[in-house]
């Protein structure tokens, strides 16, 4: 950073045919989806343009059943990893509650990011159909935030972590309560953290998709990653509207991607530290 | 930033009891409240399922019209689905997995991270198109990968069949299902350890590479005993974090090759998923899940003694 070393076309060469093998899956799922079937499946180059793949997708009222599921699934999550995450990852970080309270919240907080969610599903299962909440979007919500919530605690915890503690401290001393001066001080404060705790959360509920196939009964009670996945029937595929599905699930999350880059990055890393 | 009017001074004026008391007494309720939700969450979600599977794994479960009916059993489960060959393949299968997708995305990530940290005209390019494979969902990139390598319908036989070479069944003999099944993998993973190694590359004193230069290193000297070195706690992360998304891996098997062919790529969760779901064996599943766990702590136990030990 701090030297401008001269170009090396080698190097510069290396990375364009990296970017080129990252792009190709993205770039050909694109061109698929506007192509029709027949060309998709014939053995040689057919490229004509059709878009009709996305108005039969959308003339299908599951696809969009599922999409505005995966809607719901996400905006619950978020608001619920926000919400207890915020206040979990201010109180580990700032609030020194008594041990036998913060060990199993750490404990909880460590453990569930290290197993593989499907060793929890037989138990899940269980949990939800007792609940009756097997199927529905509430019980997906509640999963997926839970999935997510010691990731959302953590991260949170260390955008509180690094507001100094004399903003805490004036706040106290001015007489607000503790909950006060969380709510009006350090909250405002770290709303950075907060847009990106709820960007990478939002992300990871979209692309869920294990507790979706599993916990639902599919078609239209079940998130569009799950109905992609249906769309893969064994015979008499519709390559093109998957490919149209496919582009319609991944646009929103590279738009995401190229807005609040910086964001995710940090994401990406920091959560992957904490975990 | 002026902070301090944000909070409305709330005490009455003319208490005489010193300012200090009154947060202290406040601060004991919220800060004993703080963790409840989350322990709440946890307890229900994580703790209840788990004894549940534990209670499975024992038991023979049937479910009769939607009702679970248990019966207590044992270590009955644990020994069938063990002495199973499917789940000796399916542990194993992992095992390789784990091993040569932690080894690709590592050594892909860093030649990406070296090789971006010398970049200069395509940068920016770089540092935005790089991690759109993160972003994108595991279900998409599946069906990104299908629409390539599918024998009908897929990319890369038409391409061969125009050059003139033979096609192959990708994804329907054992070794190039499995090497496909990593290659996704690789390719989706591979952006979180570039931008674990790119940071820590970028956290290097840039003072100390120039030294070693100026004396006459060469740029793979410099590597080998500069970068890589001053690297090993972010390598260590990245493995670790890796071996962990490694072992759950789940839906890129499941949409591309169902576990197959014959069980050639079938990883642990596809197993466990086969079992609840296709066979019905809710109590060898749970045990398999129990199992799984255990191996899982037990391995990550003793990478984290090594690395402590390799620290000390």
């Amino acid at each position: 950073m701090t030297t401008t070393r001269p170009r090396n076309v080698w190097v510069e060469i290396a990375l364009a045919v990296i970017l080129v093998v990252t792009l190709i899956p993205v770039a050909w799922t694109l061109v698929l989806a506007f192509l029709p079937n027949r060309a998709i499946v014939s053995p040689d180059w057919q490229l004509d343009f059709w878009i009709g793949n996305f108005t039969t997708l959308f003339d299908d009222n599951a696809f969009i059943t599922q999409v505005a599921n995966s809607v719901q699934i996400v905006a619950g999550a978020v608001l619920l990893c926000i919400g207890i995450g915020a206040v979990t990852g201010y109180a580990l970080s700032r609030l020194h509650p008594p041990r036998w309270i913060t060990i199993p919240s750490l404990v909880i907080a460590g453990f569930i990011p290290l197993i593989p969610p499907m060793t929890l599903i037989p138990g899940l299962y269980v949990l939800l159909s007792q609940l009756g909440l097997l199927g529905s979007i509430t019980g997906l919500i509640l999963v997926n935030a839970f999935l997510n919530l010691p990731f959302a605690a953590l991260m949170l915890s260390s955008y509180f972590s690094g507001v100094p503690e004399e903003l805490r401290e004036a706040g106290l001393m001015d007489g607000a309560t503790e909950l006060r001066t969380f709510v009006s001080i350090m909250l405002p404060v770290v709303r950075p953290g907060l847009a990106a705790t709820a960007i990478f959360v939002g992300i990871l509920a979209w692309n869920e998709f294990m507790m979706g196939l599993t916990l639902t009964t599919g078609g239209s009670t079940s998130p569009v990653t799950v109905g992609i996945a249906e769309l893969l029937q064994p015979y008499a595929v519709t390559w093109g509207e998957l490919a149209a599905a496919g582009t319609i699930a991944a646009i929103p999350l590279i738009l995401m991607a190229a807005v609040a880059n910086r964001h995710i990055v940090a994401g990406l890393t920091a959560g992957a530290v904490k975990n | 930033m002026s902070t301090t009017t944000a909070a409305p001074a709330r005490d009455r004026v003319g208490t005489s009891a010193p300012r200090r008391r009154r947060p202290q007494t406040n601060r004991s309720l919220f800060r004993l409240l703080a963790l409840v939700p989350f322990l709440l969450f946890g307890l229900v979600f994580a703790v209840y399922p788990l004894l549940q599977v534990a209670r499975m794994a024992g038991s023979d479960v049937q479910i009769r019209s939607g009702r679970f009916e248990w019966e207590w059993t044992g270590l009955t489960n644990l020994r069938d689905v063990l002495a199973d060959a499917a789940s000796i393949q399916a542990l194993t299968n992992t095992v390789v997995f784990v091993a040569a997708t932690v080894i690709g995305t590592l050594v892909v990530g860093f030649v990406l991270a070296l090789l971006v940290d010398r970049a200069v005209t395509l940068l920016p390019l770089a540092r935005n198109v790089l991690i759109w494979p993160a972003v994108i969902a595991p279900v998409v990139v599946s069906l990104m990968w299908l629409l390539i390598l599918s024998p009908t319908a897929g990319g890369l036989n038409k391409l061969l069949r125009t050059i003139g070479l033979s096609e192959q069944g990708w994804l329907g003999d054992g070794p190039t299902a499995m090497a496909a099944v990593m290659v996704v993998d690789i390719w989706h993973w591979t952006p979180v350890v570039f931008l674990f190694l790119y940071t820590a590359l970028k956290g290097i004193d840039a003072s100390v590479l120039e030294a070693a230069r100026v004396d006459g290193a060469r740029e793979f000297q410099v590597v080998r005993h500069i970068v890589i070195p001053s690297m090993s706690a972010a390598i260590g992360a990245v493995i670790l974090v890796r071996i962990i998304m490694g072992v759950k891996a789940f839906d890129e098997m499941y949409l591309m090759t169902r576990g197959g062919p014959d069980g050639a790529t079938t990883l642990v969760s596809q197993h466990i998923k086969t079992l609840f779901f296709d066979n019905l064996d809710l109590g060898e599943a749970a045990a398999f899940s129990l199992f799984t766990v255990a191996v899982t702590a037990l391995v990550l136990a003793l990478v984290l003694l090594v690395r402590k030990a390799v620290q000390r």
